[in-house]
């Protein structure tokens, strides 16, 4: 809606820019911040290859030097590291935090990195994160290529399945199936009800819309952040062990990441059909019924269908801690080494699985 | 059609629109239409033409100013009475707007929702004589045999035939018709504006329509605005609409159609 001629002649210039004092301080923040991830991962690297003993005289491990480092030296030095970068930019290049804050417009000529310090500070900073990480998780090439003889049982288990569980497998397999079916039957016309208020496009136009869009979204993300797992044991002491809780807590997990879903592709609508709805004197409610429903139900449907996919593959875990299917037999046979039933029951697992993923690609396919 | 001299059906008072992001889309438009008239508004992209469609359904909410249609204060309206004043206002779209999972007669239907009880309409579940009325409606846009097709395997012509349906299923006596052939083949412009054209004639319905064609504009309005930069700056019939006026609305730059007459002196 703008004329062009002022958005060319209204832009400032970068130099100009009432926001670059704010700009200077972000990335200030920014560099600083890296400074200090750099000067860290270098003195954790020293510690460990400086073959340093412990208070206790014993060479110490990755995560004890974790303790051994000096946080407080190293901030303000990284502080003044990025002073200092900040200040002599114009001799040493712009810092990363200054690049991330003001990326180059399209008519500047790129420099390679190789040909600026924040290039080369990158391609350390990373290769340190490489390094370090490799300490930190404890890497073992040398173990993992050789000692392969000591899992050999339990691969010889997998690959050599007992027919033993088969039966009872398959029962609870169907179990499984229909766990994750409920569970995702259940979640469906929650999930529909609030995906419209966990829209923004929908929400924004009221003070209560937008209070109700940010609440829908807080629940939502924290019955996201909650593993499955913890939802089952919850479940598990309310309703008791057994399939019924596995299914209450996919259910919670399903009407939270189907929000989420459904609420992107409401999102995602184009506005056209509802403003013509709008426009035709409609309420609030028909217009949802005429402008938006139509065009999410076949995403609404894809997404459902993968839902209930990814049911059936968190029902095995859920199983584990007593939520019902497959896994509440598999658990005890992991625990006692039975490793040609565990095979029957990871085969049959896998066979569904894939089956779904199938299928669900299939219908999906036929839908959008 | 009613015999006493024609009134006023839209009057608007100083108004204004400043988007969010600081864009002042219309700045004091002031402007009357009358009764049965059809209006044209002219004037480039980004000039304020669909912003001040919008106002006048409040599609888009003002920022300042006054807008009457048919007696009736639409910027003051809330709630039930504003979706009331809805309904005495069709709106034809660039885009059609169609719902393109939904039956081409049940887009028509979906006209009269601003009048047809809540529970019904939800469950898609119209009266029969409602039902009867869209297939005349569509009828009368020449696509009676079209009702059970979904919308979109429809040609774009046909689409906006049946937005005009869905219009005329509304029975209101103004229609709001945003640049309504810029998305069509040439070749079918008339065909769709002579259907806006008979809304006008035949029913009586009051037109504010946006268009871009100069031989479109010369051929249906009875009225010119021109608008540039969110100002009225011309304002008059058709006939008086020349190359010096194109230059005044379309800037200096602007190449003015073959068709315009040169201006006099």
């Amino acid at each position: 809606m703008t004329d062009p001629s002022t958005t060319t002649e209204g832009r400032p210039e970068p130099e100009k820019n009432p926001e670059a004092a704010g700009g200077r301080f972000t990335a200030l923040a920014v560099d600083v911040s890296l400074i200090f991830l750099f000067v860290l991962m270098v003195e954790f690297l020293a510690l460990c290859f400086s073959g340093r003993r412990g208070p206790t005289g014993l060479l110490v491990s990755p995560e004890e030097v974790l303790d051994l480092l000096h946080y407080g030296w190293l901030a303000l030095a990284s502080l003044a590291l990025g002073i200092g970068w900040q200040a002599l930019w114009d001799r040493l290049g712009a810092s990363p935090g200054w690049a991330l804050k003001h990326p180059p417009g399209e008519d500047v000529i790129p420099v390679p990195w190789t040909r600026t310090l924040s290039g080369w500070f990158v391609a350390l900073l990373i290769l340190l994160t490489f390094f370090t990480g490799w300490l930190i998780t404890e890497v073992e090439l040398v173990t993992f290529l050789t000692q392969f003889s000591k899992a050999s049982d339990i691969v010889r288990g997998l690959v050599h399945p007992s027919s033993a569980v088969l039966h009872q497998g398959l029962i609870l397999l169907v179990q499984t199936i229909f766990l994750a079916f409920m569970a995702t039957a259940f979640a469906i016309p929650v999930a529909f009800c609030f995906s419209f208020f966990a829209a923004r496009n929908l929400t924004r136009g009221s003070l209560g819309g937008r209070i109700v869009y940010n609440v829908v979204r807080a629940v939502m993300n924290f019955s996201r952040a909650v593993e499955p797992l913890v939802w089952a044991l919850i479940f598990i002491s309310w309703v008791g062990i057994g399939p019924f809780a596995g299914v209450m807590a996919l259910w919670v997990h399903s009407v939270a990441a189907l929000i989420k879903l459904y609420s992107e592709q409401v999102e995602n609508i184009d506005n056209g059909p509802v403003e013509a709805i709008r426009a035709t004197g409609a309420n609030t409610l028909q217009v949802l019924r005429y402008g938006v429903v139509p065009q999410v139900i076949p995403p609404f449907l894809s997404f459902t269908i993968y839902r209930w996919d990814i049911n059936v593959r968190m029902s095995t875990i859920i199983g584990f801690v007593g939520g019902g299917g497959i896994g509440y037999i598999l658990k005890p046979r992991v625990d006692l080494g039975l490793w040609g039933e565990v095979g029957t029951l990871v085969l049959l697992i896998a066979a569904t699985v894939w089956a779904m993923d199938i299928l669900s690609a299939k219908i999906r396919e036929r839908i959008v | 059609m009613s015999t006493e001299r024609p009134r006023e059906a839209v009057r608007i008072e100083a108004l204004s629109k400043v988007f969010p992001n600081g864009v002042q889309a219309l700045s004091d438009v002031s402007l009357s239409v009358a009764e049965g008239e059809f209006l044209v508004v002219i004037g480039l992209s980004g000039s304020g033409k669909s912003t001040l469609l919008r106002c006048i359904n409040r599609l888009i909410d003002p920022t300042a100013g006054k807008i009457l249609v048919f007696g009736h204060d639409v910027t003051a309206a809330h709630g039930a009475a504003l979706r009331r004043l809805r309904t005495d206002m069709g709106m034809i779209f660039q885009q059609f707007n169609l719902v393109r999972r939904h039956s081409v007669l049940l887009n028509v239907l979906s006209g009269s929702l601003g009048r047809s009880s809540m529970l019904r309409s939800l469950l898609a579940r119209f009266p029969a004589e409602e039902a009867e009325r869209a297939r005349a409606c569509l009828e009368r846009v020449g696509l009676g045999d079209r009702g059970r097709s979904r919308a979109d395997a429809l040609s774009g012509g046909q689409q906006q035939r049946v937005a005009i349906a869905r219009a005329l299923m509304q029975q209101p006596r103004l229609i709001l018709a945003d640049e309504p052939v810029a998305s069509l083949d040439p070749a079918l412009r008339h065909s769709v504006m002579r259907h806006i054209e008979s809304l006008n004639r035949d029913e009586g319905m009051t037109v504010i329509c946006t268009l871009h064609d100069v031989d479109l504009i010369q051929r249906y309005a009875h009225r010119l605005v021109a608008l540039r930069d969110g100002k009225v700056v011309y304002e008059g019939g058709a006939e008086g609409f020349n190359a010096e006026t194109f230059r005044a609305i379309y800037g200096e730059d602007a190449e003015p159609t073959a068709g315009l007459a040169q201006a006099p002196g």
